[in-house]
């Protein structure tokens, strides 16, 4: 335990904060490398925008937006104040909702996203893992068969794609599901069982249109793994003794075909917090996506900084916990 | 009576790629009896059809790999059994394993990675028996593997942790928990080194003493069967062309490439350079006319180019395909 803690863990834990760290950095560097001065872009949409402002006024807000976007001083000092807020976990105010801060509009976007991402990957990932190794293992079955074609249709529509034809379909002309958004407009954002249900009538669509692609990829890459284990020497033995085949399918086949399937699983559970961008636009959610996209066309850096941040914490993470849990599931893999 | 009794089989593999259907008949009239208590060894080299043979004689084979005629009849005592006509289900839940086991070929590979080695011996107990109580059925499978000279801690063990002797011993192990009327073992010590394909060895031959079953043991080891078998059969390009037992066959061998096979081993002290044999074995999906050693054979006279020698009994126990043998009477 303790030749664990010194020669693995503690490295890995480091490793980690490296590649934070890094990630924090380069968040930090890119948007300063932007010919963009967001101070100067402040101060010309309000020259242009017609009013009459005294030159003294102007140097004046000039001053207050550098001070406020934590542009003052050089680069280094910057830099330090930087992750000095960062580390009292202040991402600052957002720029196009000023004052709010940040972290409160990621604090109310965020369960949207989750709420909405969480189920739908899960949901795609046991299906598609279950109907893959199914496909592969009774090739003849018709069922299946219907199933497979279906996927490799579905597979390679975009998800934006999918979700207009959904909405087109299940909206306009079949008119059952709402057009978009999370709630009727309007409605009070509360923990009741009418809104509950309000909301999971909303996701309706949305979830669909990511559960059905999601499966279709998943259902693939199983389907393909599971060809190649199906000829494994483990395999034929277990047929060749006469094991039943439902027990072979589970515990011969898919456990071992899972495998890499559980890294997918982790990489996309990290990427969590960016959201479903175009999804969530075209469904008008209120999540993650949604507020990267308003952050991007209000040219708010702030914002963009603090999903940038959450999102590199965020797989950084999930990466961190999978190599530690990952001996469960393949012991084979023993840390050293 | 015997346990098998083969008759004239013949299998190939056919596979069909754009309407352009491809046979190569790896097992060509093969016939041969089993008995009990006895071990039978078949040699040859690769691609002589030994692991098709087996595939039939285990039941486990699937396309591509076709019979196309013969009999296999299995007398287990108290059920017979037709091999070719049996419904799976029943090959699965009566005969597999209880009756047949059979050691693969690659041994090495057979145990499943994420699954420790007491939860195959579990699942196949589970399968062919039922465990009523856990407690005793560990304990049954400690002694069962100490008996066979193997530590029982390898029992909570995953495959990669043991070496690859330990990983054939286990599978000998596995092949032997019912006590089967026959163990098919497929090339069993090939990718051992020498000591450990000793203990291997010694220890199959300790389990068929002491359950008095049949083994059939194939290895393309000459020197595996001088040690191991009670009667040997040769085979080449999908045929039997001799069997005798052990001892006759390597005092004097009757077909020519029986013949050279033995002298191309080597013997303690005698440093000249083995001789060699010109040329390849035949492609099995367009084989020679006649013997198909004829193209290879020294000794080869005219009849052997069109006319096949069919496997003549020259003396108990004792067949041979060649006609050089059967007209030297």
């Amino acid at each position: 335990m303790r030749k664990f803690v010194l020669s693995y863990l503690i490295p890995r834990i480091g490793q980690y904060l490296l590649v934070i760290f890094l990630g924090v950095t380069l968040t930090f560097v890119i948007p300063r490398l932007s010919p963009n001065d967001p101070v100067e872009q402040q101060v010309s949409q309000l020259m242009m925008s017609g009013s009459q402002v005294s030159p003294e006024a102007i140097e004046h807000m000039r001053v207050a937006l550098t001070e406020m976007y934590g542009l003052a001083g050089s680069p280094w000092e910057q830099y330090w104040a930087f992750w000095g807020r960062l580390l009292r976990g202040d991402l600052g105010p957002s720029l196009s909702s000023f004052p709010t801060p940040v972290n409160q509009l990621l604090a109310t976007a965020m369960p949207w996203t989750f709420g909405l991402l969480i189920p739908s990957i899960v949901i795609s990932w046991v299906v598609g893992n279950i109907l893959g190794a199914i496909a592969s293992y009774y090739e003849n079955n018709r069922v299946i068969q219907v199933v497979d074609v279906v996927s490799q249709a579905v597979r390679p529509i975009p998800y934006y794609i999918m979700a207009l034809v959904l909405l087109a379909v299940f909206s306009y002309w079949i008119p059952i599901f709402p057009f978009s958004g999370a709630y009727p407009p309007g409605a009070r954002v509360e923990f009741s069982l009418s809104f509950v249900l309000t909301v999971l009538y909303h996701s309706l669509l949305p979830l669909l249109s990511l559960v059905l692609i999601g499966i279709g990829g998943w259902f693939i890459g199983m389907k393909s793994l599971t060809s190649n284990i199906i000829a494994e020497d483990y395999v034929v033995y277990a047929e060749n003794t006469g094991l039943p085949r439902r027990q072979i399918l589970t515990q011969y086949i898919m456990r071992n075909a899972m495998l890499p399937q559980i890294t997918g699983l982790a990489l996309q559970l990290g990427m969590l917090f960016s959201g479903a961008l175009i999804m969530e636009v075209v469904f008008g959610y209120p999540g993650m996506g949604t507020l990267t996209f308003q952050a991007v066309m209000a040219n708010d850096y702030t914002l963009i900084m603090g999903i940038t941040l959450l999102s590199i914490v965020g797989v950084a993470t999930t990466v961190l916990i999978l190599d530690l849990i990952y001996p469960l599931f393949d012991p084979r893999v023993r840390i050293q | 009576m015997a346990l098998l009794q083969l008759e004239d089989l013949h299998a190939c593999y056919r596979t069909e790629v754009y309407g352009i259907s491809r046979s190569v008949r790896a097992v060509d009239g093969v016939s041969l009896e089993l008995y009990e208590n006895e071990i039978y060894g078949i040699a040859g080299e690769s691609s002589s059809g030994k692991t098709t043979l087996i595939k039939v004689l285990s039941g486990t084979f699937k396309p591509p790999l076709r019979v196309e005629s013969g009999r296999v009849h299995y007398n287990f005592g108290s059920f017979a059994v037709d091999m070719l006509s049996i419904d799976p289900e029943e090959l699965r839940q009566n005969v597999r394993w209880k009756q047949i086991s059979y050691v693969m070929q690659g041994s090495m590979s057979v145990l499943n990675p994420v699954r420790k080695i007491m939860r195959t011996f579990e699942d196949i107990v589970r399968t062919h028996q039922g465990i009523a109580d856990k407690k005793s059925f560990v304990e049954q499978t400690r002694q069962h593997v100490q008996r066979l000279g193997l530590p029982p801690d390898v029992l909570d063990l995953y495959p990669h942790q043991l070496s690859g002797g330990m990983r054939q011993r286990v599978a000998i192990a596995l092949a032997t928990v019912f006590h089967p009327s026959l163990i098919i073992a497929d090339e069993p010590t090939t990718a051992l080194d020498v000591v450990v394909q000793r203990g291997v060895l010694q220890m199959l031959k300790e389990i068929q003493n002491e359950s008095a079953n049949t083994v059939l043991l194939v290895t393309h080891d000459l020197a595996v069967h001088a040690n191991m078998a009670d009667r040997v059969g040769i085979m080449y390009a999908g045929r039997i062309v001799e069997e005798a037992p052990t001892a006759a066959i390597f005092q004097r061998p009757r077909h020519p490439y029986t013949a050279h096979l033995i002298r191309s081993l080597p013997s303690i002290g005698d440093k000249t350079i083995r001789e060699g044999l010109g040329g390849a074995p035949p492609n099995l999906a367009s084989p020679p006319n006649g013997c198909r050693f004829h193209p290879r054979c020294p000794l080869a006279i005219d009849r052997c180019r069109t006319e096949v020698p069919p496997l003549t009994t020259i003396a108990p126990q004792q067949r041979v395909a060649c006609h050089l043998v059967t007209e030297a009477g």
